[in-house]
């Protein structure tokens, strides 16, 4: 099979959903399975592109329906495919039924995420709900905040997804639009690079004809628990291959990420945000300008949810005095009555021994821009309640109250 | 600082290149200057559909741009309607500060466009010209044949035609840079594929000047 042509490192200026398809040619990916929907879609024609030119060497595979996309990723990863498909919003939805059975079957396709509002009635905006809503699946996953995050992301999930110690798939989200569609200066690696970082993909056990074995046949239930506690500890046992990888990219590439959080002038900081994904953006300027009025506000950004980094999460938060979540996505009936974020972020401040007060803020629902003025609405919001002492309301909607 | 928002109003699909290309191009010629600036499409308008008025962006600024994740220009101090019709129907000129700029691809004058135009007192210049008829283009009816293969709705990730302004957007861009500077001459000039429209353009302007603001 001939490999990807040599490329030199170069700079250029694309949007988040080509950046994902640049990844997906740099990881010189076997199958790619595609099934239209906004905002991802560009990501799908890029790679199209890619193969047609001869770029790269790919079955190209278009589905019938989202459930067939991820079913086409499932056979290929199972035959020992390096497999890349991705979804937006409803099409997330539709394929829910594979996800289990893929990560049960511990195959690590990868598998791109725009993030949309689910309907009603048909919002293209960004909330990150539609990639939640499968985080329980064992599918690792996380947000990048801009398009050049998005493309060392996709590298990095590959490299934890195949290790041999971890073998699951991997989301790897970012916004619609706020991510998708803003362009940025993207670094392009040297292939070498690449071909340093991510080695060629081998699964254990592939499907073939030449050495027969069987994936997913019917099980007696005293069978289940083991392959559960399997898979449960292969997501814990995760996190230190997420850490190694995220070392190695830092030498290789030169791009350091902290694999869990993202701490933005927190040193002496009495309140924070806490929020995943391209806010971060915007929050990095309402931060600036609300510190040069003497304000001790910064920003934790999440970037790995699943796993979930627990204690350090815990040991993060715990050195503030106010919490603000921003979700951007719907929990409907949840912990808060707000999103789903809350609740995770309450559950790991719980033994510690200095919990902050916690507030959850519903801005940027329906893919709307979270402007500067709402982040000072927010930080308002919780320097009141560190002056209280205690939160007046636990679940604010931003842009609904005074 | 200064900072300045330019919006093109374009109809999909059929013209959708041609407005991508004017903000494209200009945007790319601030940061060559050392300019902060952002080109993209409107978010919502898009896909689009063949015909539908859609809006492409352009942000230019002395400093670092804080809303670059906002969807709109809510102050567009500069806009083009890359089809003549478009004059009439919708609020383009809605937001604009006093002292802006619009530009029409069109073959009237704008002494007989003016009288379409929302909220023209907030003009300091209207600008018209025939980019059609300069850069031949092929959405002239007897070419629509070559139009329908170049043309998808795809946000012009599978854009077949890489070239920069291969068409009416040449003469566009030719007038943008000259009555407004936001950009400058020397900078925009290698970027565009079509030389000849481009500096035709530059002396087929009909400028009318309005309501000039001190700046």
């Amino acid at each position: 099979m001939p490999m990807l042509a040599e490329q030199k490192k170069r700079t250029v200026r694309i949007n988040g959903c080509v950046a994902s398809a640049q990844a997906a040619k740099y990881a010189d990916v076997d199958v790619i399975a595609a099934y239209p929907i906004r905002p991802y879609t560009a990501t799908m024609m890029a790679l199209a592109q890619m193969v047609a030119n001869g770029e790269l060497d790919a079955e190209y595979i278009v589905a019938d329906s989202e459930h067939s996309q991820l079913s086409i990723a499932h056979g290929a990863a199972s035959s020992g495919a390096r497999v890349f498909t991705g979804s937006s919003g409803v099409g997330v939805q539709f394929a829910y039924e594979l996800y289990s059975p893929i990560s049960g079957s511990r195959m690590p396709v990868q598998m791109m995420i725009a993030d949309r509002t689910l309907d009603p009635p048909g919002d293209f905006g960004s909330e990150h709900t539609d990639a939640l809503s499968t985080r329980d699946m064992g599918w690792i996953m996380g947000w990048s905040c801009d398009a050049q995050e998005a493309f060392d992301n996709h590298l990095i999930a590959y490299r934890i997804g195949e290790d041999p110690r971890v073998l699951l798939p991997q989301m790897v989200c970012q916004d619609g639009f706020f991510v998708s569609h803003i362009t940025g200066d993207v670094e392009l690696p040297d292939s070498g690079q690449v071909k340093e970082f991510l080695p060629p993909y081998k699964h254990p056990y592939p499907l073939d004809p030449r050495h027969p074995v069987s994936h997913g046949p019917q099980i007696m239930p005293e069978q289940g628990p083991p392959l559960q506690l399997e898979r449960a500890r292969a997501m814990e046992g995760s996190m230190e291959v997420i850490e190694q990888a995220h070392e190695e990219f830092a030498k290789i590439f030169g791009r350091r990420y902290d694999p869990w959080v993202e701490e933005f002038m927190t040193d002496d900081a009495e309140v924070v945000f806490f929020l995943q994904g391209a806010h971060a953006v915007t929050a990095r300027f309402a931060i600036q300008h609300m510190r040069e009025r003497g304000l001790k506000v910064g920003m934790v950004r999440l970037r790995t949810i699943r796993p979930y980094p627990t204690d350090r999460v815990k040991d993060v938060l715990s050195k503030f005095k106010v919490v603000g979540v921003i979700e951007t996505n719907m929990g409907l009936g949840s912990v808060s009555s707000g999103g789903v974020l809350y609740a995770e972020a309450a559950a790991a401040l719980y033994e510690s021994q200095k919990r902050p007060l916690i507030l959850s803020f519903m801005a940027g629902m329906g893919g709307e821009a979270i402007v500067l003025k709402e982040f000072y609405w927010m930080t308002e919001k919780m320097l009141d309640a560190q002056r209280r002492g205690k939160i007046e309301k636990r679940t604010h909607w931003v842009g609904f109250e005074e | 600082m200064a900072y300045t928002e330019l919006t093109v109003w374009t109809r999909g699909i059929i013209m959708d290149k041609e407005g991508r290309d004017i903000v494209n191009s200009i945007s790319a010629s601030a940061r060559i200057e050392g300019k902060y600036a952002q080109a993209m499409e409107n978010y919502v308008d898009n896909p689009d559909r063949t015909n539908c008025p859609t809006r492409k962006y352009c942000r230019v600024s002395d400093d670092v741009l804080e809303n670059e994740l906002t969807y709109e220009n809510e102050h567009p101090n500069i806009v083009v309607l890359v089809e003549g019709t478009m004059v009439k129907g919708w609020d383009y000129m809605r937001g604009m500060p006093p002292g802006g700029t619009l530009v029409i691809n069109t073959h009237y004058t704008p002494d007989y466009m003016i009288r379409f135009v929302p909220g023209a007192e907030r003009l300091a210049q209207l600008v018209c010209v025939d980019a059609a008829k300069i850069a031949d283009h092929k959405w002239l009816y007897y070419r629509l044949g070559e139009l329908g293969l170049d043309r998808l709705s795809t946000e012009g990730a599978a854009e077949r035609n890489k070239s920069i302004a291969p068409d009416i957007a040449a003469p566009l861009i030719a007038a943008v840079v000259k009555t407004t500077g936001i950009v400058k001459m020397k900078t925009i000039e290698p970027m565009i594929a079509n030389k000849h429209a481009f500096d035709v353009a530059l002396n087929e302007l009909h400028i009318m000047t309005l309501n000039p603001v001190a700046v």
